[in-house]
C-alpha cells in the first residue's frame, strides 16, 4: 500500500469515521456511499467512538508483505456503540487478549509502507480503569 | 423470473494436476486443461472463451483470453477474462452460461488458470488480501488467514464448537483427496497432526488451510442442439446463482455465516426447482476449515452451529447424502485461486458421469459453491445428469 493511499483516508482512519443512515438508523464502519441495509443515500458521517469490546481476535504469525517485522500481529474486531472496526491491538500480550475485553483507541505507528514511509494509525489498547 | 432461451450443458471437462509447477508457464497449464476438455467434447471447437483468473498481474501477464485462445489455435474466436477474486471460476461460469442461454454463442470454453508459484508467500498473501477491503484492512497487516480466523473464533465461541470437531473437516478432506490423482496434497492426516501443525493465525493452523497452488481446469459448455451431437453424457447446468456481500468484515450483518453463500444457493436451487435435500454431491469452497463448516450450514446441509458436529459424528462421507468434497476440496486438491471454481465443476460433472478417477460417490444431482474474498462474491451451481 502506498503512503498516498493512507494519506487520502487519514481523516477516516484516524478519527474512525463511519456512517449512520438517516432513514433506517443503521450504522457501520468503514463508510459507504449508501446504506448497506436499505440502499438509502440519505446518510451522514459519524464518529464511531473510541471505546469498545473485543468480539473476535486473532494472532497472525504469517502477515502480508511489509508487516513481517511486526509479527505476531494481534488483530481484533472491536464493537463500538456505532459499529465494528477491524484494528490492531497494542500494549497487550497475545495470551492476555480475551473476548469481551474492553479496549480504547490510541494512535500508533503502522508498518513502513512499500514506498518507504511510516504512517500513524489507530490501534486499540486495554482500557485503563 | 429468469428467462432461459436455451438450456446449457457441460459437454467436456479437462484438468491439469494441481501443484507448484515452477517449470511450466501459465499458457501451458491452460492449454493442457483446454485441450483435454475439447477432446472430451469429441473435438468441439468453441465459439467463445471465458478465462477465469485472479492474480495474473503477479504472474506478469494480462489479456489472458487472447493469449490462451491464440496459443491453442483458436485465434479469431470471441472472449474475455473474468475476475471475482477466488470466486472467478463461478463468475466465469455465469458468463459462459449467459452467452449460451442468450443465443450469443453455441459453445463456450470456460478456462480457469492460476500461477501462484511465480511469487513468494508474503507477496501472494498481499495479492490475495487485495480481495478484502484494501483501504481499511491492509493498513493493519491482516492476511486472508487472519480474516478467516476472526470468523472461526467467533463461530467456535458462539456455538461452543470444539477444536476436535473442527478438525474432522481437514481429516476427511485429506482422506478423500488421497485418492484424487489431480490433488496437490495427497496425504492422510490425523487429529494429532492437525493439533501439532503450526498456528498461521490463531485459531487457524496450517492443516486448517488450503495450499497455494498452480493449476488449470476447463469445461466446454454447449446449447442443447450442439450438446446432442458431440457427447453421449451431457450434464445439464440446472441452476446457477451469484450473490455479493461486503469486502470488509467490519460491516458484516453476521460474522458466523456467509450471507452470499445462503443467497446464491437459494437462487441456484430455486432455478433448478430443488432443495438442499435433493443434492447427492457437493463441492464446497474450504479455503479454511471454517469456510467449509459455515457453508455446510449456509447451503442448508446442517442447522446453524451444527456443521462441524455433524461431520465429527460421521456425516458427509462418501456414500452419505450429500457426500461433501469427494475431490478432497481446496484443503487437499488445492486452491489454484481463479481456477478453483472450474475444478469443482469438472469434478462434479465426472462424478455424475461416473468417470471421476478418485473417490466415486455416484448420484444424479451435484452442487458446486465457489467463494471469492471472505464470503463476499459467491457462485453456486446445480448440475444434473
Amino acid at each position: 500500500m502506498s503512503f498516498q493511499r493512507i494519506w487520502r483516508l487519514k481523516d477516516i482512519l484516524l478519527d474512525l469515521v463511519g456512517i449512520r443512515c438517516k432513514d433506517c438508523g443503521y450504522t457501520c464502519y468503514p463508510p459507504k456511499a449508501a446504506c448497506p441495509k436499505c440502499s438509502s443515500r440519505n446518510i451522514e458521517r459519524i464518529a464511531l467512538g473510541s471505546v469498545g469490546k473485543i468480539v473476535s481476535y486473532t494472532v497472525v504469525n504469517v502477515p502480508i508483505e511489509g508487516f513481517e517485522n511486526m509479527s505476531p500481529l494481534v488483530i481484533a474486531l472491536v464493537e463500538t456503540s456505532n459499529g465494528k472496526v477491524l484494528t490492531q491491538l497494542t500494549n497487550v500480550k497475545p495470551e492476555e487478549v480475551r473476548l469481551g475485553m474492553e479496549v480504547e483507541a490510541t494512535i500508533r505507528r503502522s508498518a513502513m509502507t512499500l514506498d518507504g514511509y511510516v504512517p500513524y494509525i489507530v490501534k486499540f489498547k486495554p482500557k485503563e480503569s | 423470473m429468469i428467462a432461459v432461451l436455451s438450456k446449457v450443458f457441460v459437454v467436456g471437462v479437462g484438468m491439469s494436476n494441481v501443484g507448484r509447477f515452477y517449470e511450466r508457464p501459465l499458457r501451458d497449464l491452460a492449454a493442457e486443461a483446454l485441450f483435454k476438455a475439447i477432446d472430451d467434447a469429441s473435438n468441439l471447437l468453441p465459439d467463445f472463451i471465458v478465462v477465469s483468473n485472479m492474480l495474473s498481474s503477479q504472474a506478469e501477464q494480462e489479456n489472458l483470453a487472447s493469449l490462451i485462445a491464440d496459443y491453442c489455435g483458436l485465434r479469431g474466436i470471441s472472449g474475455f477474462k473474468v475476475e471475482a477474486a477466488c470466486g472467478a471460476g463461478g463468475a466465469a461460469m455465469i458468463a459462459g452460461y449467459s452467452l449460451i442461454s442468450s443465443g450469443l454463442a453455441n459453445s463456450v470454453a470456460v478456462v480457469g488458470v492460476e500461477k501462484l508459484s511465480e511469487r513468494s508467500t508474503p507477496e501472494v498473501a498481499r495479492g490475495l488480501a487485495y480481495a478484502a477491503d484494501a483501504d481499511f484492512e491492509i493498513p493493519y497487516g491482516i492476511s486472508f488467514s487472519g480474516l478467516n480466523a476472526l470468523v472461526m473464533r467467533h463461530y467456535m465461541d458462539k456455538y461452543d464448537v470444539k477444536r476436535d470437531e473442527m478438525s474432522a473437516w481437514p481429516i476427511l478432506m485429506h482422506e478423500n483427496g488421497y485418492h484424487n490423482p489431480y490433488a496437490h496434497l495427497r496425504m492422510r492426516i490425523t487429529n494429532e497432526d492437525v493439533l501439532k501443525s503450526p498456528i498461521i493465525a490463531d485459531p487457524i493452523r496450517l492443516l486448517d488451510s488450503c495450499p497455494m497452488s498452480d493449476g488449470a481446469a476447463a469445461v466446454i459448455l454447449a446449447s442443447e442442439d450442439v450438446a446432442k451431437k458431440c457427447n453421449d453424457t451431457p450434464i445439464l447446468v440446472a441452476g446457477i446463482g451469484n450473490a455479493l456481500d461486503s469486502t470488509d468484515i467490519s460491516s458484516r450483518f453476521e460474522l458466523d455465516s456467509f450471507l452470499a453463500a445462503r443467497v446464491s444457493s437459494e437462487r441456484a436451487l430455486k432455478m433448478a426447482k430443488l432443495t438442499p435435500k435433493d443434492i447427492d454431491i457437493a463441492e464446497l469452497h474450504d479455503a479454511y476449515t471454517i469456510n467449509g463448516v459455515v457453508t455446510l450450514e449456509d447451503v442448508g446441509f446442517a442447522p446453524k452451529g451444527k456443521g462441524a458436529k455433524y461431520l465429527y459424528d460421521g456425516r458427509f462421507r462418501p456414500g452419505d447424502k450429500p457426500s461433501i468434497n469427494p475431490s478432497g476440496g481446496l484443503k487437499s486438491r488445492g486452491h489454484p485461486v481463479g481456477a478453483t471454481g472450474i475444478y469443482q465443476v469438472c469434478e462434479v460433472v465426472m462424478q455424475l458421469r461416473k468417470d471421476f478417477p478418485g473417490v466415486k460417490v455416484g448420484g444424479e444431482v451435484g452442487l458446486t459453491q465457489n467463494i471469492g474474498g471472505v464470503g463476499s462474491n459467491i457462485t453456486t451451481i446445480i448440475l444434473r445428469s
